[in-house]
């Protein structure tokens, strides 16, 4: 009876989580006179897409989807790549001043991105780079999280098997491509996907940066389609925010395992 | 250091941006309403996390389990464009869902009273998830044997919870603290389009006001030594943290 009433309250509970979201698509796949009804509509009747449709009418949302998804991309490969070569060097070669350099890093990590965006402003502006998503995905091609999170990861991986490929013959981009990220690909991939989500809902760096339409990301052009819009088709705003919500969530739920496993053992966050 | 709008060459300043912050009331304001913001937020994390937490960990439905961790997790991943997009409609004073369920009027956004707790209830929805699955991690960790042991020794779950829970999951606790303190006090993306800071201020953040200053009246050498405030805060408190860590955080 006990365990009934934890499992009732639990579920009440996670309901009450996802009303808000629930909400948001159901409204999306009303008909406009049937959205925001009192008291509130819960399966949409007759459902329908003409909201969808109407979406590229009010902002050039398959630009900004394919700018999102451009940075998405670039940041993604470009911080897994850095992160790995500087995870090896930091865990695998010896130099001098190697472990200062690594402190210096890590005192980076806890300096917030609010704090650098005035200088990182500054400089983009010298390079004529303001309002263009270059700013956006340049300075996060080096991830120092990244390289923390897979130096972690490399130093479990046993250096004997090192060893034996230097035997070999072989030199460290060989090590590091052909022995340690084949292994390290648990990681590699957990930190994809974060480096991914992070990217595609960054809101503080392209609201910043951008201004023109063309050259916005989602998050910020659906912002922006809040204040150009006034009394204007909320249900269209509605769809818009589903086409930005569902690939993330439908992602999740295809890699739900890895992710909250490495959530739960590194406390990755955005 | 410097007086500087981006256009004209800086001029040295000496230390007059730090004696004007000291001096602006708007500051003073923002920096409150940021510590009240990281508190409020830190303690809801914490504490209803523990207790979702401890019900998931208990319940032996799978089902439950499953669903009440994505259910949870879902806002985390949303981003907060969205995120403050939807609350924005759930909580229209006319046609909301929150308004027409709570039975009430109240424009949440616009009264000075309301706007900040909103906020970190709105907070709240969009990071519970990840704070809950790092508590839920640091709960597995628990060895059963130490709760046999004090059941054995006739200890009851409100005490085997805080003499043997408690001080085993302490490193995860104290992780998740910091953690959420930090993102906190960054706050920044639900004040600037969900209520601009407004009402008169009331729910202006640090980093808000840095970026009004620094990208909106231009002011680049006050908004740099806002940001130096702030970097400043986040140090001390941490170092703070890690101190009065060493009390209860067992090692």
């Amino acid at each position: 009876m006990k365990g009934k009433l934890l499992d009732l309250v639990l579920v009440l509970s996670g309901l009450l989580m996802i009303a808000p979201l629930v909400w948001l698509i159901v409204t999306a796949l009303s008909e406009p006179i049937n959205a925001f009804q009192l008291p509130p509509q819960w399966i949409p009747r007759p459902p329908t897409l003409q909201n969808f449709q109407q979406v590229p009418d009010l902002i050039p949302f398959a630009r900004m989807a394919w700018n999102s998804l451009q940075i998405a991309v670039l940041t993604t490969a470009g911080a897994l790549f850095t992160s790995a070569l500087a995870a090896y060097a930091f865990n695998r070669l010896r130099f001098p001043g190697r472990d200062q350099i690594f402190s210096v890093l890590l005192a980076a990590l806890v300096v917030p991105v609010q704090l650098t965006v005035v200088p990182i402003f500054i400089m983009m502006r010298w390079l004529h780079l303001v309002d263009s998503t270059v700013a956006i995905w340049l300075p996060a091609l080096v991830n120092v999280f990244g390289i923390f999170f897979l130096r972690q990861y490399i130093s479990s991986i046993p250096r004997e098997l090192d060893e034996a490929a230097i035997m070999d013959g072989a030199g460290h981009f060989w090590i590091l491509f052909r022995v340690i990220l084949p292994l390290a690909r648990p990681g590699l991939t957990a930190l994809g996907i974060f480096v991914f989500e992070a990217s595609w809902n960054n809101f503080f760096w392209p609201y910043i940066f951008l201004s023109s339409p063309e050259k916005m990301t989602l998050p910020v052009g659906l912002v922006s389609l809040q204040g150009a819009m006034g009394g204007g088709p909320a249900v269209v705003l509605f769809a818009a925010i589903t086409l930005v919500v569902l690939p993330i969530l439908v992602l999740f739920l295809i890699f739900q395992r890895s992710f909250i496993a490495s959530i739960a053992s590194t406390g990755l966050r955005a | 250091m410097f007086h500087w709008d981006l256009l004209s060459t800086p001029e040295f300043a000496g230390l007059d941006n730090f004696k004007q912050l000291v001096s602006d009331r708007a500051t003073i304001r923002a920096v409150v309403n940021t510590f009240v913001f990281a508190l409020a937020s830190v303690v809801t994390h914490i504490g209803l996390g523990m207790l979702l937490a401890l019900g998931v960990h208990r319940t032996m439905t799978r089902g439950t389990k499953y669903f009440v961790r994505t259910a949870f997790f879902f806002p985390f991943l949303v981003s907060w464009a969205a995120v403050a997009l939807i609350w924005k409609y759930v909580l229209d004073p006319a046609f909301g869902l929150a308004n027409y369920y709570l039975s009430s009027t109240t424009n949440w956004l616009a009264s000075p009273t309301w706007a900040l707790p909103t906020l970190i209830v709105v907070d709240w929805w969009h990071t519970i998830g990840y704070t809950f699955i790092i508590l839920l991690a640091g709960l597995q960790t628990v060895p059963a044997q130490l709760h046999e042991a004090a059941r054995v020794d006739g200890a009851n779950a409100w005490w085997r919870f805080w003499s043997v829970t408690l001080p085993v999951m302490s490193p995860t606790i104290f992780f998740a603290t910091v953690i959420t303190f930090i993102g906190a006090f960054q706050i920044f993306d639900p004040m600037v389009i969900m209520t601009q800071g407004g009402p008169d201020g009331a729910t202006r953040s640090i980093v808000q006001y840095t970026y009004e200053k620094g990208f909106q009246s231009f002011e680049v050498g006050y908004a740099a030594a806002l940001s130096l405030v702030l970097f400043v805060v986040i140090m001390i408190v941490t170092g703070l943290q890690f101190r009065l860590g060493r009390r209860w955080v067992h090692q």
